[in-house]
């Protein structure tokens, strides 16, 4: 294991280099700068997060939603005006409550009665680009404020929930520690010594970094480049190479003297295969990972989170790499999903996704009028039924896990599929970072864009990084695999990750462009009138015809297809308040159910849901006692207007 | 082959008696024998030694309080730990007996009890901690449960749901709730969380029904003003009413009335095998009750079985493994031991008739099982034949997954599971007219004379803040329907005492008991060894090895140097002419279980069923003078025995 000591010196030395390259973005103007130059590790994320928390309280909060296995915080910063929105139990006076007085129920806080956007990354601990995403994000929001009149509307009535480390012991040890982790941490005995821990990767040959050792092995994966014998291509085992093959592996001591290396490290498993749907096999086994669905503590801190913020209506979950996204589902196909919520990521959130990442957008998203023509013509030429049915073939930028030539599920308990399912948000898988298109200045096709990366990623790292970030490869005996070499990548680099600077830079770019896209779809409820009429006064009381029209003036319908059925979720209500002992309701429920109001947003292939509803109630007020009616909405926001009395 | 002489040798010179490493430890000065120990029926069995009141319901700080006295008053044979903390922070009390003397606690075959994942079930807690204090309070005096503290553990959690429990105790009413953890919850889509919950209106410590006066009501006063029944001719001209709900307030002035109580999803549905999130939302063991309960059987692999208590229905509803896919299953024909018996043709009904000749608690379960979990099917059969017996008026049925805790314990975790439901409406004692039911006046008789006039809520008026006049009443006490009343508390409590205390004493134990040897000429030798398990139970359940949770158990065999084994093939027959007149039925079937296996090597993996009995033939040559075979059977969950014969 490398001391503490050494992570520092490196740290200083690396810091040295980044910041010898000059500022690559100049930060916004804002309180809390920030630059794109180096991964900010969870280290780095967790100052930042309270940087801004602290510099920008009227506008952030920053919440621990729950702890990983090592004892480190799941961040959540909250991005919302804090002083804008209102709830309904604000409005609603409990009388004669059970003296037993169970608290319970915490009362609302403004930003759970606004649309939200979930946005999160690295689940997988080696997926840090994410990271820097939400990072910039972060940083988009805050220097839009007040200076960006779309941003400041978006940042006063809406929330934003970032979460940029799921995973904060994966991330700790791929960016921090340089041991690439994509699982959680676990403190298990892997190995049944009865010690815990105790034999994860380390610096072999004492140089401060863990790299590779790679060796000649007959079985070995790899085969060394003929133009540049630094670089390592794969070879699959039964393909036929006439070089020599070798083995890589990642720098290791057999800490405890059991003759294994690495066989009890920090690792445990992975996240994204720990939520609760689709999570057992059909024969009623464990399909996906963990003890049980959210078994661990990160899946868990997202499940009792979404719990409690059913405002959530949108999610991303950042990932890497292969620079496109995943729409749901992974376990099952299309047939499991509300054609309405199909439409809705296709046309609407696919056909951005795709212009924005410069892909050709499907003729079908682009002229859905002629979808029959398409569909016809898919049926001669596609084995795909999805896609016959759909009338396009997803294209490579926007696509789902689900394979849906052979029907198979991707994987079990995935985390986009449970937050659709069963939290009803229109939730997405983000794979950033394709290395064929994401190397400043060029572009690599065909079958040995691998090897042509690799070249050109060593010789960009040795103009743009001091070569710092390759170790060249040197001689070295292992005690168990005999002569080798030690050399190589610095594992946070040159592989599933972009290079810090302008390569992150453009990916940041492209998903914040997206994200804000996604904001501007979000619904949003509003009471366009509230009035009273008086029918008749009798005595000091006036008999009151109210009606109350409301809208979501948003873009997208306040829930998903399914959204309203599901447990724990319910439709528009809108309650007209008065004070308790003066007001008698003669006709219309004191609250009543609007319904799903559907957006603005015309959804090729769906009928537009009504978008507006009018409610009415006769009621004996007593002298001049005022009115209000209150519209509340899971997901589209709580809003409130006085009744405006004639 | 004729000129062999079967001769059988030296039978068992020494034999190191059942459970070796447990009589080792025995021999002690403390566990030498139990020095109060009562044979006589009529005699003291330690019931003051620590006295509790098994005529009353206690509320959390009450029941706590108890298992940590009692854990004091027996602090070699108990320990209370808190598990987790409720969502209401309230600490989830465990108690653990064992004699820690004979073995660590997790070292033993266990069983986990836990009561009242449901509220108000309470029943469950006081069954559970009955439990507790028939084993520690007995232990010196009782061979029996002498023995079963110091081979196996108890896990007992009384009550699971603590923060409804304590409620439903300590605060008025119905039998019906709180039945959930507090989760908040949004029960009539209003956008307020349980903003509506029931209240004791008229102040009377009790939550009863509210009744208006509506002159097309279809409800009368009874004769004896005590009920409200139905009006059977139309014309009735007297006072009318109209029933409103249970007692309470309209807190969110809505027009109605209780309509969002406390409480979230099903505790008993929030289990992950099933899960549906239609019943058990928001997330497969959301709660921290359940959780904390749950986290804890993982990380104690040596539950064996478990009991989950709840009210009311006098039920044994046991987990058994999911039937054969309909296409496959041959419903006509019999499954699992009842087929060996060669009956067929006969629906499950007919079939238990005639079982049922012999023994009248016998049990047939109408299921076809893959054959690799026709073992579980069998065992559980057995063991729930034996609860309709012990329990008398409980009838077994098989349970359901749906995200129950049973489900889990054995469908991810391999263990025998058991949900009881405990109580039902006391008909032995109400019912005159031998209708075998329970009749309203009857009941209000049974109220007069067994209950002595207590458990009833007379109908009275009542000035309701939102209804204006109203009656309030007409209906039993809490403690009278879901939870039994205080004089039946015990019977009920002692009877499932007992269930438990017979499943753990059927955990498996497995024993060598047998070695022969038959010389055949020329220093060669078979050595026919036999492992036993009497017990009901199997060293793992068929679930637990689809699982892959546990270890094979482990066969031993070892000798004196002038001994050598020759390894026999796994697969191929063994000849001997003094079994083919045996033919096959010697050793695979007719009624004896013991089938005869090749020793392959010094170490054999085996699982050992329950009711089991397998015979290894190993060939051995010896040289020399005076030599021994010793063959020893370690299970983890049997126990280890061995067994040396001089050759």
């Amino acid at each position: 294991m490398i001391s503490q000591k050494t992570f520092i010196r490196r740290f200083l030395f690396l810091s040295c280099i980044f910041l010898s390259l000059g500022a690559l973005e100049i930060a916004s103007a804002q309180k809390v700068p920030i630059s794109f130059d180096q991964f900010h590790g969870y280290t780095g994320t967790e100052k930042y997060l309270k940087s801004v928390a602290k510099a920008y309280p009227e506008i952030t909060e920053l919440k621990i939603i729950g702890q990983s296995e090592m004892g480190r915080q799941i961040y959540v910063l909250v991005v919302s005006n804090r002083s804008i929105g209102t709830s309904l139990d604000r409005f609603v006076q409990l009388q004669n409550k059970r003296k037993e007085n169970v608290r319970n129920v915490n009362p609302m806080e403004n930003h759970q009665t606004k649309p939200g956007q979930w946005i999160c990354a690295s689940t997988h601990g080696n997926e840090y680009t994410g990271t820097e995403v939400c990072l910039y994000i972060i940083d988009k929001l805050l220097a839009g404020y007040e200076t960006d009149d779309d941003l400041t509307d978006i940042v006063n009535n809406q929330s934003f929930y970032i979460c940029p480390i799921v995973n904060p012991d994966g991330v700790y040890n791929s960016v921090e520690k340089g041991i690439p982790q994509r699982s959680n941490s676990l403190l298990k005995d892997d190995d049944g010594d009865g010690k815990i821990n105790e034999d994860g990767p380390d610096d072999l040959n004492g140089d401060g970094v863990i790299t590779w050792f790679r060796y000649k092995d007959k079985k070995g994966r790899y085969v060394i480049d003929d133009q540049d014998p630094r670089v390592m291509v794969r070879a699959s085992r039964n393909a036929k190479t006439e070089k020599e093959r070798w083995s890589m592996i990642l720098e290791d001591k057999d800490n405890d003297g059991d003759g294994k290396y690495g066989e009890d490290g920090e690792s445990g498993f992975d996240l994204n295969r720990n939520f609760p749907e689709g999570w057992f096999t059909k024969d009623g086994y464990q399909g996906g990972t963990g003890k049980y669905p959210t078994s661990a503590p990160e899946t868990r801190a997202l499940a009792e989170f979404f719990t409690n913020h059913k405002n959530i209506h949108q999610a991303q979950f950042l990932h890497t790499s292969g620079g496109f996204t995943y729409r749901p589902m992974g376990s099952s196909g299309d047939n499991s999903m509300h054609p309405n919520d199909i439409a809705v990521y296709d046309y609407i959130l696919g056909k951005k996704y795709v212009e924005i990442m410069g892909a050709d957008v499907p003729k079908a998203w682009l002229y859905p009028d002629s979808l029959s023509a398409y569909k016809k013509e898919l049926a001669e030429k596609s084995k795909n039924k999805y896609a016959i049915k759909r009338g396009y073939e997803l294209p490579r930028t926007w696509k789902v896990s689900y394979n849906e030539q052979q029907n198979k599920g991707y994987g079990y308990g995935l985390q986009a599929d449970w937050a659709y399912m069963q939290e009803g948000v229109f939730s997405l898988t983000t794979e950033l970072f394709n290395y064929r298109t994401d190397l400043p200045g060029h572009k690599f096709e065909g079958k040995n864009a691998y090897a042509e990366y690799q070249r050109a990623a060593i010789k960009y790292q040795e103009d743009n990084f001091g070569g710092k970030l390759f170790k060249e490869w040197k001689s070295f005996k292992h005690p168990k695999y005999g002569e080798g070499e030690i050399g190589g990548w610095l594992p946070q680099y040159g592989s599933n990750n972009p290079f810090p600077g302008e390569a992150l830079l453009k990916i940041c770019e492209n998903h914040w462009q997206f994200e804000k896209f996604r904001a501007k779809l979000m619904p949003r409820v509003a009471i366009v009138s509230a009035s009273g009429k008086v029918l008749d006064k009798v005595g000091k009381y006036k008999i009151v015809e109210v009606t109350a029209k409301v809208e979501n003036t948003g873009q997208l319908a306040t829930h998903l297809g399914n959204g309203a059925k599901l447990a724990m979720n319910r439709v528009d209500v809108v309650w007209l308040i008065g004070q308790r002992d003066k007001l008698t309701f003669l006709q219309g429920a004191t609250w009543q159910k609007v319904g799903v109001l559907g957006g603005k947003a015309k959804i090729p292939t769906q009928s537009k849901g009504k978008n507006s509803a009018e409610v009415k109630w006769i009621v004996k007020v007593q002298g001049n006692t005022a009115l209000k009616v209150v519209l509340s909405s899971q997901k589209g926001g709580t809003v409130v207007k006085d009744v405006d009395i004639k | 082959m004729g000129g062999l002489i079967m001769k059988t040798l030296n039978k068992i010179l020494i034999s190191f008696s059942a459970i070796t490493i447990c009589l080792t430890l025995l021999c002690t000065a403390d566990l030498q024998a139990q020095k109060k120990l009562q044979n006589s029926p009529g005699g003291y069995h330690g019931e003051m030694d620590f006295p509790i009141s098994w005529k009353q319901y206690y509320g959390y700080e009450e029941w706590t309080q108890i298992m940590k006295d009692i854990a004091k008053k027996y602090p070699k044979l108990a320990a209370v730990e808190s598990i987790g903390k409720s969502r209401m922070g309230r600490d989830q009390y465990l108690i653990t007996i064992t004699n820690r003397k004979t073995g660590a606690a997790e070292d033993k075959t266990a069983m986990w009890v836990d009561g009242a994942v449901h509220g108000n079930e309470v029943n469950g807690i006081t069954c559970s901690l009955y439990l507790m204090w028939y084993l520690l309070t007995r232990y010196d005096y009782d061979t029996y449960v002498y023995d079963l503290v110091n081979n196996s553990t108890f896990y007992i959690l009384p009550g699971l749901n603590v923060d409804a429990n304590d409620s439903y105790v300590s605060f008025p009413n119905t039998p019906h709730n709180p039945r959930e953890p507090y989760r908040p919850e949004d029960n009539d889509g209003d956008g307020l969380y349980d903003e509506d919950q029931t209240e004791d209106v008229d102040g009377d410590g009790e939550l009863s029904s509210m009744y208006i006066e509506d002159l097309k009501g279809s409800l009368k006063l009874s004769e004896d003003k005590r009920r409200f029944v139905s009006v059977e001719d139309d014309t009735y001209p007297g006072l009318r009413f109209k029933r409103l709900g249970s007692e309470g307030f309209d807190n969110d002035g809505d027009g109605r009335i209780n309509e969002d109580d406390i409480g979230g999803p099903d505790p008993n549905r929030n289990y992950p095998y099933g899960w549906n999130m239609a019943a058990g939302n928001p997330y497969p063991m959301s709660e921290p009750c359940t959780r904390n309960a749950y986290e804890f059987h993982l990380a104690h692999p040596n539950i064996f079985a478990t009991f989950h208590y709840h009210n009311t229905g006098r039920l044994i509803m046991f987990q058994v493994p999911q039937p054969v896919k309909a296409s496959t299953a041959q419903q006509s024909q019999a499954s699992g031991q009842y087929s060996m018996m060669g009956r067929r043709g006969m629906t499950a009904e007919q079939r238990l008739e005639q079982m049922r000749k012999e023994n009248k608690y016998a049990q047939y379960f109408d299921r076809k099982v893959p054959r690799e979990f026709q073992h579980d099917m069998d065992v559980q059969t057995n063991i729930v034949t034996m609860g309709a017996r012990i329990l008398k008026n409980y009838r077994p049925t098989m349970g359901g997954l749906s995200g129950q805790t049973a489900a889990s314990t054995y469908n991810m975790l391999g263990a025998y599971s058991y949900l009881i439901e405990l109580w039902g409406t006391p008909t032995f004692d109400i019912d005159i007219n031998n209708d075998g039911r329970a009749s309203e006046d009857e009941y209000m008789q049974w109220i007069d004379i067994e209950m002595t006039g207590e458990g009833w809520i007379t109908p009275h008026k009542f000035n309701h803040p939102d209804l204006g006049e109203i009656w309030i009443g007409g209906s039993a006490k809490k403690h009278m329907s879901r939870t039994p009343p205080d004089r039946y508390i015990e019977s009920e409590a002692d009877r499932n005492a007992k269930f438990v205390m017979y499943c753990a004493s059927q955990f498996p134990k497995v024993e060598i008991t047998d070695i022969t040897s038959t010389d055949l000429g020329d220093g060669l030798f078979w050595v026919d060894v036999t492992v036993e398990n009497e017990r009901t139970y199997p060293t793992a359940s068929d679930r637990t090895k689809k699982l892959k949770l546990y270890d094979k158990d482990v066969l031993k065999f070892s000798s004196s140097k002038g001994v050598s084994l020759i390894k026999l093939d796994a697969k191929l027959p063994i000849q001997d002419p003094y079994q083919s007149s045996g033919g096959f039925f010697g050793f695979r079937g007719g009624g004896s279980r013991s089938s005869l296996s090749p020793g392959t090597a010094e170490e054999t993996k085996l699982w050992v069923n329950g009711k089991d009995k397998k015979v290894y033939r190993y060939l051995i040559s010896k040289s020399g003078g005076k030599n021994w075979v010793e063959v020893e059977i370690s299970s983890e969950r049997g126990g280890n025995h061995k067994m040396r014969v001089e050759l």
